[in-house]
């Protein structure tokens, strides 16, 4: 048993990660239902609902790593684009583009020692930087959405661990309860 | 799927099976992910090439090529270059997801010897 405490506390120590509780290994169904008080029923109704949370948790987490996944890649444009300003700035030729100023709907456009960009910020807000500015502004975006991107998925990673230790400490409870059904039917018959 | 059960025979589940099977739960959704990957490499690798190839075909000079949101005109040699080198980085990651998507095939074999010879057929690890 203090074996078997030993290597459970690895970790049983994480009782939570950002707010998502730690699913506990039962090591043993009967003392398990015997210390926490509760008969078969109450107990997979616990485990159930402790699932369903779960569930509504991952959910949050899979559109904000949707979110992520899609923002990378736009990052990553627009760092393109403002480094091909600049290259075209430095050779001192004009970029000439073709961009949408409708649905479907074309111009062509020269743009020409483009010392600057503007950023939308957000909340309404456009800011003008420097070419420099606006790369280093996104690189640090890029970086932090990299970066927030590794936590989610840690973050999940916990979470399913946490679903599948429900999962299978559910499924123990409920074998167990056969299996004492059948205990108590191999007795009972005889008594008849 | 990973769902895990000790039918009638008593077979005690340990703390260690349990991370055994978590982490077999892992591999299982990493191993979905890299499969939606790779096929998402593999179609740009593809995109690329016909790209490429319509490059060999076009006797335009200038050809606009997508940078951001806006449609570049771009000297044909300096697209080529450009293609060649996204081309370069997408087999090179698509080869990364590929050897990753192999080394978890393996690992997962390896945790299935380990389960499947504890819990023999109360527990199951296919898909379905």
């Amino acid at each position: 048993m203090t074996a078997a405490a030993a290597c459970s506390s690895y970790t049983s120590e994480v009782t939570e990660r950002r707010g998502i509780p730690a699913a506990s290994f039962v090591q043993d169904v009967q003392s398990y239902l015997s210390q926490s008080g509760l008969d078969v029923n109450s107990a997979l109704a616990f485990l159930q609902e402790r699932l369903q949370q779960y569930r509504v948790v991952e959910m949050k987490l899979l559109a904000q790593q949707r979110d992520l996944q899609a923002k990378i890649p736009d990052i990553e444009k627009c760092l393109d684009i403002v480094a091909t300003l600049q290259a075209k700035k430095d050779s001192s030729e004009a970029l000439v583009a073709d961009f949408e100023v409708s649905e479907g709907i074309y111009s062509r456009a020269k743009i020409e020692d483009a010392e600057s960009v503007c950023l939308w910020l957000g909340a309404n807000v456009m800011l003008q930087y420097s070419c420099e500015e606006a790369t280093a502004l996104l690189q640090t975006n890029w970086e932090n959405a990299k970066a927030s991107l590794e936590v989610l998925v840690a973050d999940l990673q916990f979470l399913r661990d946490q679903v599948t230790i429900t999962q299978v400490t559910t499924a123990r409870v409920y074998n167990w309860d056969v299996h004492q059904r059948r205990l108590r039917q191999a007795t009972t018959p005889k008594e008849s | 799927m990973q769902q895990a059960g000790t039918s009638g025979s008593e077979v005690e589940v340990t703390w260690e099976d349990q991370q055994n099977i978590n982490k077999f739960g892992r591999f299982n959704n990493r191993l979905h992910e890299l499969n939606d990957e790779i096929k998402a490499a593999k179609e740009k690798c593809e995109n690329l090439e016909d790209a490429s190839n319509e490059l060999i075909l076009t006797d335009e000079e200038i050809v606009r090529f997508q940078i951001g949101e806006v449609f570049a005109h771009v000297p044909k040699d300096e697209v080529e270059s450009r293609i060649e080198k996204l081309q370069e980085e997408t087999s090179k990651n698509l080869e990364k997801l590929e050897e990753e998507k192999e080394s978890i095939v393996a690992q997962m074999a390896e945790l299935k010897k380990i389960l499947y010879g504890k819990f023999k057929d109360s527990i199951n690890l296919e898909e379905d």
